[in-house]
């Protein structure tokens, strides 16, 4: 049994410790590499940390903790690769290295596996929607809090997000163009 | 039109306003290509969750479960400093024992990175040594009461040696849940404040292998050995040779144990 005393601070916060496999997954979807998600997350739980007295109890800390995570990123996207920033258009190339997120023997079928390949040649914008919408349900007004847009921004993002997707899945080489 | 695109999509994901709902529906009833295409919404997305939603039972890596914890401050002392990065971790390995109350959500006994024995000994002394209030449960003015509830949860007879030759006395000591069987726990220090761990663990696999071996984690030594079932661990912050020489006064106080207790009554 551990008294309060010292150590109960060095001891993750139950909360935070809980959010962190969503956390994990946006920054997947976001970044598309495990490294740099991991990244996010730990630089997303610091500033969490700074301004943790910004957070009333009681309200949602998923949407809060997104909402930080989604404003670092941006932050390192627009710092790191100015000329690339252009998002929200032509998705081809817009993340040549977009790394699966998920292991393929974790998928029981492989369509699911290529859903998650094409996933990532949507722009960031778009995949960013889409996860949020469909994979997590938040609420569109949540969604467009979030990311300090209108809510009519929100859907045509999430309408595109899917379109794209499903002409991507019907035909694959539609989209596909040499990278670099 | 009484509905327009993001009613669609408000529809499929179960958001559609209320007032809007009626109408949506009766467009629904009529056109067939809106229906499939309201089913083909949410098969996606359906889609999409099957194929993410495993990502959430990954084991978390050590450095974000640090991250969860308040920083600490930057002025640390150069002990402090050679305990800090052993907190977060084992930070983690309390949380991979039993407290129920927790942590629920989470599966954090799934470490990202699989702990080795020597390395769950040097995490749980760093997490005791350098507790001020409470690093034992019982004291060594208790020593016999320490040694039988020691006894009786490890489900075998432990002893607490007396290292008082090597300036070390006895602290107290506390019951340590491993991963998988409970540990001892036995801590000293010498009069410079330094502390030692012996921590014995038994297991179900014997072996026959009785070699020291010694490991280092951040600063805490560790020498191990396995003597038929049971794991025997010393460490503690200090030079290879002062622990060694520990070591071996412990195995030899312990083999002189047993030996005795293996005597024949009368």
């Amino acid at each position: 049994m551990i008294r309060a005393g010292p150590e109960l601070n060095a001891l993750p916060h139950p909360e935070l410790l809980a959010a962190i496999p969503r956390l994990r997954r946006y920054a997947r979807v976001l970044t598309g590499d495990p490294t740099r998600a991991d990244d996010l997350v730990q630089d997303t739980l610091a500033r969490a940390w700074e301004k943790r007295r910004l957070w009333q109890a009681g309200t949602d800390l998923r949407a809060w903790l997104f909402t930080i995570m989604h404003n670092v990123h941006v932050n390192q996207l627009s710092t790191a690769r100015r000329d690339a920033a252009n998002l929200s258009l032509d998705a081809e190339g817009a993340n040549a290295a977009w790394q699966v997120p998920v292991r393929a023997n974790q998928l029981e079928r492989v369509e699911l596996l290529e859903l998650v390949q094409h996933m990532g040649r949507l722009p960031v914008d778009q995949r960013e929607v889409l996860l949020l919408a469909a994979v997590e349900e938040m609420q569109y007004d949540e969604i467009a809090a979030m990311l300090d847009v209108p809510m009519g921004t929100v859907m045509s993002r999430l309408s595109r997000a899917r379109a794209k997707l499903r002409r991507l899945v019907e035909e694959p080489s539609s989209g596909l163009r040499m990278v670099k | 039109m009484p509905y327009d695109e993001a009613d669609v999509h408000a529809y499929a994901d179960g958001q559609l306003a209320p007032a809007r709902v009626e109408a949506f529906e009766a467009a629904l009833a009529r056109d067939a290509a809106l229906a499939a295409r309201v089913a083909e919404i949410r098969a996606q997305s359906a889609a999409l969750r099957s194929a993410l939603d495993p990502l959430l039972t990954e084991p978390i890596p050590e450095r974000l479960v640090a991250a969860a914890a308040r920083p600490r401050r930057r002025r640390l002392t150069t002990k402090l400093h050679a305990y800090r990065t052993l907190f977060a971790a084992a930070a983690s390995l309390v949380l991979g024992i039993a407290i129920g109350w927790y942590v629920r959500a989470v599966d954090v006994e799934r470490q990202g990175i699989p702990l080795s024995f020597p390395r769950q000994v040097a995490f749980t002394h760093a997490l005791y040594a350098s507790d001020v209030n409470r690093p034992v449960e019982v004291w060594a003015n208790e020593e016999k009461r320490l040694v039988t509830w020691l006894t009786k949860r490890l489900g075998h007879q432990v002893h607490a040696p007396d290292l008082n030759a090597l300036g070390y006395a006895l602290v107290g000591g506390r019951l340590v849940a491993g991963n998988e069987k409970p540990t001892a726990l036995f801590m000293y220090e010498n009069a410079d404040r330094q502390r030692l761990s012996l921590q014995v663990r038994w297991s179900e696999t014997r072996s026959t292998d009785t070699a020291f071996r010694y490991a280092v984690e951040s600063g805490v030594g560790v020498f191990y050995w396995i003597e038929d079932n049971c794991s025997y661990a010393i460490s503690g912050n200090v030079d290879r040779s002062q622990l060694l020489a520990i070591a071996r006064m412990v195995y030899g106080q312990l083999a002189a144990l047993e030996a005795s207790q293996a005597q024949p009554t009368r």
